[in-house]
């Protein structure tokens, strides 16, 4: 039956649990027949084609870190046909996956060095997977301070509230600073647009990375303001969009010149970006 | 282990006949005026004389339409299945160009990820190779590391000789089919493939009555490594027209797009079919973004792709030669004047 | 035909040099001696770019499409086929009138793409060219190359209603070929309509079987103006991107009966179509009906009657129902 030699059929695997982030953001839980993830083995930034037969198919980052040993977990956003499809799914229905595709963050190299991440709204999925790899208690010793800078619109478009206010906060020299970015009823935290608080805080880029994701113009701003803040281009990483349908490197979508994000992506470090065209 | 024979056109008429006996033999016919690589049960309808084919043989291996898996829901579950891909195959009458075009999608479609369904087309496929009789006017393969009388990537190559061919096993399962049938053939040497196909190839080049000009493609490319935002390339946009010809009709081009039909609920495919980055909505993003918005982008990333992109990611040049978008493109987009153009702005500069 | 060409560039530079127009969309010489390409001139000094000869086949008018966020004015060049799309992208307020100069042509007829294939030599420049009752004659740097009407002469031309153009700013050329008028009579829409059914069925069937679903005939149309074309869409898909006869026959279908009643007979689509599929004679079938069912002209060739489906009259009998 399924081939798995054959890299665009899918695996049908089942949804476990469904957790709703936003009023259009679910986070699903997968797991292959069986329980757990069988051979499907990720880094963490890589991503994954899922599907629904009949409907479609799109790459979405794998938002569970490898240290989850028993299930994969996605966060979607409700933006088209397949994910209003997908949303209206339950615990316990079928959802096709292939994968994991793309590279990944550099979780060797950050080995011994401060992390700054800098997300915005729904892209903190994608910084998510390393987070909590940084952040497991057998990785954390291997990494200095971890800082978290994350926004959104506002209260109801935070995503990961409980590992944002519980689970994260209580971790060794981690500290996490939220902003939404318009004042509202019943926050008293920070109010603010992430590039903005980023320069509030002025985070020294001694020993340290920054990653960063989100809406395109918070990236733009966001790295204008970490080059003043001093940060090298080779210190700063960052994840890139493009419609992709095959995800491994052979439908020519997804090329910005000569890379294919799919494979040779999601994940670039600025002076890598700097090199390509501003085709993306 | 290489074998040089001689095969007279009757004989090469009955060994494909033979070979039809346990293989598909995919072949150039001539139906309404125009050449296509089409299964063939009667070796006597193949075209021995076609200048180029309409379609190129790329459709055999990475056919236009193509069912990645059915599926259908049964007790509440998808059961998915892959079609059955074609086994044993001679894909007969590839001319150099076309045999070139193929070594170039070969590490697309191979590579960290095989791609299944070109892979075994390509594993269960001998291809025999057919040198050209003529160069047309749009023809410039040899202007591009090419030749129309070049064996690569051909299992046996045929060169014509007047009415007749002289038979090279270019590969060890070449070698094998004519060894098998070697009642077919009679005796040749290396020494006279290579004499007639050096010769004819002269005589086939003095022939060419296409665009004057050489070109110098490193220069072309080291140009394009440095330079990405160029006036050019809006200038030759302005008369392009969106429409899919060059890709579809290009030897090299393989993008494609996957879709969805589902008959009910309960059943259904995906499917693949060739798609164009010429067409406006190629890199259209579900939230609106278009990273590539207009035709100047489209059209430079084409000619990119094929001048510079693909001999960045697999060392080979993205355009062999074959002249099909020259002929076919209906605004007169032709890849000849583009790399003279572009020869000419790099030595401006 | 030099008479004609050298007009073009003279009234080109003077509109661009008196910034009456910036933008002149008119043909040049092509890649090879054997065709022109269109070509697009912003400054009187490279006028010299244009030409006009027998080998100006494509119609211009759909650029006008693609450049109508275009601030200034537009100078076009246009056959008498072309002009009716001039006026039916005018009907449809497509253009605007005031931004666009027509350069007509009275069209001495235009030679057929490979005839001038097979004849004339890539390098082979062309100094002069007429076109009469005696053949099409050319005269090149290569020497004369001369075709029979019969063997050269494109069949939209055989069958051309105006070689004047209908309407025009300019005008050059004393007199434009003039069709037989028997062959006005879509002799060919009549021949297959008489076919039983199974030929025509069979007809259609080889040519739509090898459509590549390239989109060219759509692309090259000037009726096909929308901004969102049906065959793009992919939710809902209304017409499945698999290239098999079903949906070739289902494309081709729609976008026949899409450009009905707007449809000029430029032959832009069967020129620019690389399978060979004789889509004028679907465009013609169509046209042919309108006329016979309303009476109505060729569109475009009217600036004031409207298309016969394009508009709504009281008095029609229909609406008496």
């Amino acid at each position: 039956m399924t081939d798995f030699q054959n890299p665009i059929l899918p695996r049908m695997a089942y949804i476990t649990n469904i957790i709703d982030e936003t009023s259009d953001t679910k986070t699903f839980k997968v797991e292959f027949e069986g329980g757990g993830k069988g051979d499907f083995l990720h880094e963490p930034g890589q991503c994954a084609m899922l599907s629904i037969p009949g409907v479609g198919e799109a790459m979405i980052s794998i938002t569970s870190s490898p240290t989850f040993k028993d299930f994969l977990e996605f966060t979607i956003k409700r933006v088209g046909r397949l994910t209003t499809v997908i949303h209206q799914l339950e615990v316990g229905d079928q959802i096709g996956i292939r994968g994991p595709y793309g590279n990944n963050f550099p979780y060797k190299l950050l080995e011994g060095k401060d992390i700054l991440f800098i997300a915005g709204g729904f892209a903190l999925a994608p910084l998510r997977s390393l987070i909590n790899y940084v952040l497991d208690d057998e990785h954390r010793k291997d990494y200095g301070k971890v800082d978290i800078i994350y926004g959104a619109r506002s209260v109801d478009d935070l995503c990961f509230k409980r590992e944002l206010f519980e689970n994260w906060p209580k971790k060794k020299d981690t500290q996490i600073f939220t902003t939404i970015d318009r004042p509202e009823e019943g926050w008293d935290g920070h109010v603010a647009f992430v590039p903005t608080y980023l320069e509030e805080l002025q985070p020294s880029p001694e020993n340290k990375y920054a990653l960063t994701c989100g809406p395109p113009i918070m990236i733009k701003f966001v790295l204008q303001n970490l080059q003043k803040l001093g940060y090298q281009d080779d210190h700063v990483i960052t994840t890139l969009e493009m419609r992709m349908k095959c995800g491994i490197g052979k439908c020519g979508r997804c090329n910005i010149g000569s890379k294919y994000v799919c494979l040779d992506g999601p994940v670039f470090f600025l002076d890598q970006l700097k090199q390509l065209p501003q085709e993306y | 282990m290489a074998v040089y024979k001689k095969i007279t056109k009757d004989n090469l008429v009955q060994f494909l006949q033979e070979l039809t006996k346990d293989r598909i033999l995919i072949a150039p016919v001539r139906e309404h005026e125009l050449v296509s690589f089409s299964p063939v049960a009667d070796a006597g309808k193949v075209d021995f004389t076609f200048q180029n084919s309409f379609v190129p043989p790329k459709s055999w291996f990475f056919p236009q339409t193509e069912q990645i898996f059915s599926f259908r829901i049964e007790d509440g579950k998808y059961e998915l299945s892959a079609p059955s891909l074609p086994g044993g195959t001679v894909l007969f009458g590839v001319h150099p160009c076309d045999l070139k075009s193929i070594l170039a999608l070969d590490p697309v479609f191979d590579g960290k990820f095989d791609d299944n369904y070109y892979c075994t087309r390509r594993k269960n496929t001998i291809i025999i190779g057919l040198g050209c009789q003529s160069v047309g006017r749009n023809c410039f393969c040899f202007k591009v590391g090419g030749g129309p009388l070049e064996s690569n990537g051909a299992d046996i190559f045929l060169t014509p000789t007047g009415g007749d061919f002289l038979a090279e096993g270019v590969t060890n399962q070449g070698t094998d089919l004519i060894n098998k049938h070697s009642r077919f053939f009679s005796d040749s040497s290396a020494e006279q493939v290579d004499k007639e196909k050096r010769e004819g190839t002269d005589r086939l080049l003095k022939q060419s009555t296409g665009l004057k000009g050489d070109f110098n493609l490193p220069k072309v490319k080291a140009f394009l490594d440095a330079n990405y935002e160029i006036p050019y390339w809006e200038d030759l946009s302005y008369r392009c027209l969106g429409c899919g010809i060059c890709t579809y009709l290009c030897p090299t081009c393989h993008c494609f797009d996957i879709n969805d039909y589902a008959r009910s609920g309960l059943e259904g495919e995906r499917i693949r079919c060739w798609d164009s980055c010429q067409f406006k909505d190629f890199t259209l993003m579900a939230g609106g973004h278009n990273p590539r918005p207009s035709k100047k982008e489209r059209v430079r990333n084409r000619f990119m792709h094929k001048f510079k992109y693909h001999e960045d990611r697999y060392n080979i040049f993205g355009c062999v030669g074959c002249g099909r978008c020259v002929q076919k493109c209906p605004v007169n987009i032709d890849p000849r004047k583009i790399i003279l153009d572009l020869q000419e702005v790099a030595g401006n500069d | 035909m030099k008479g004609i060409e050298e007009q073009i560039r003279a009234t080109s530079s003077q509109l661009l040099a008196a910034g009456d127009v910036q933008l002149v969309i008119g043909y040049g010489a092509g890649s090879d001696n054997s065709k022109t390409m269109p070509v697009f001139i912003k400054r009187a000094e490279d006028v010299g770019k244009l030409v006009f000869n027998p080998l100006c086949v494509s119609n211009l008018a759909n650029y006008l499409l693609h450049w109508n966020n275009f601030e200034g004015k537009i100078a076009i060049v246009v056959k008498g086929c072309d002009s009716r799309s001039i006026i039916r992208l005018l009907q449809d307020k497509q253009i605007e009138r005031e931004k666009i100069v027509v350069l007509g042509v009275n069209c001495p007829g235009q030679l057929k793409s490979g005839q001038a294939e097979a004849k004339i030599p890539v390098e082979a420049v062309l100094s002069e060219a007429t076109v009469d009752n005696g053949g099409i004659k050319l005269q090149t740097s290569g020497g004369l190359i001369t075709f029979s009407l019969e063997e050269g002469l494109l069949e939209k031309c055989r069958q051309c209603e105006s070689s004047r153009p209908v309407v025009s700013d300019y005008l050059f050329g004393e007199k434009g070929f003039e069709a037989d008028k028997a062959a006005l009579q879509f002799n060919d829409v009549a021949a297959l309509e008489g076919a039983p059914l199974e030929e025509k069925s069979r007809y259609w069937d080889k040519y739509f079987e090898r459509c590549l679903r390239c989109y060219a005939c759509r692309n090259s149309c000037p009726a096909c103006s929308c901004r969102e074309c049906v065959f793009d869409m992919v939710e809902p898909d209304w017409v499945a991107k698999t290239v098999n006869l079903s949906d070739n026959t289902a494309f081709h279908m729609i976008r026949a009966f899409h450009v009905a009643g707007r449809c000029t007979d430029c032959g832009e689509c069967e020129r620019v179509c690389p399978a060979e599929i004789p889509l004028r004679i679907l465009n013609r079938k169509i046209i042919k009906d309108i006329k016979e069912l309303f009476g109505a002209p060729m569109p475009g060739s009217d600036l004031e009657a409207l298309p016969a489906l394009s508009f709504y009259a009281v008095n029609d009998p229909e609406s008496q129902n």
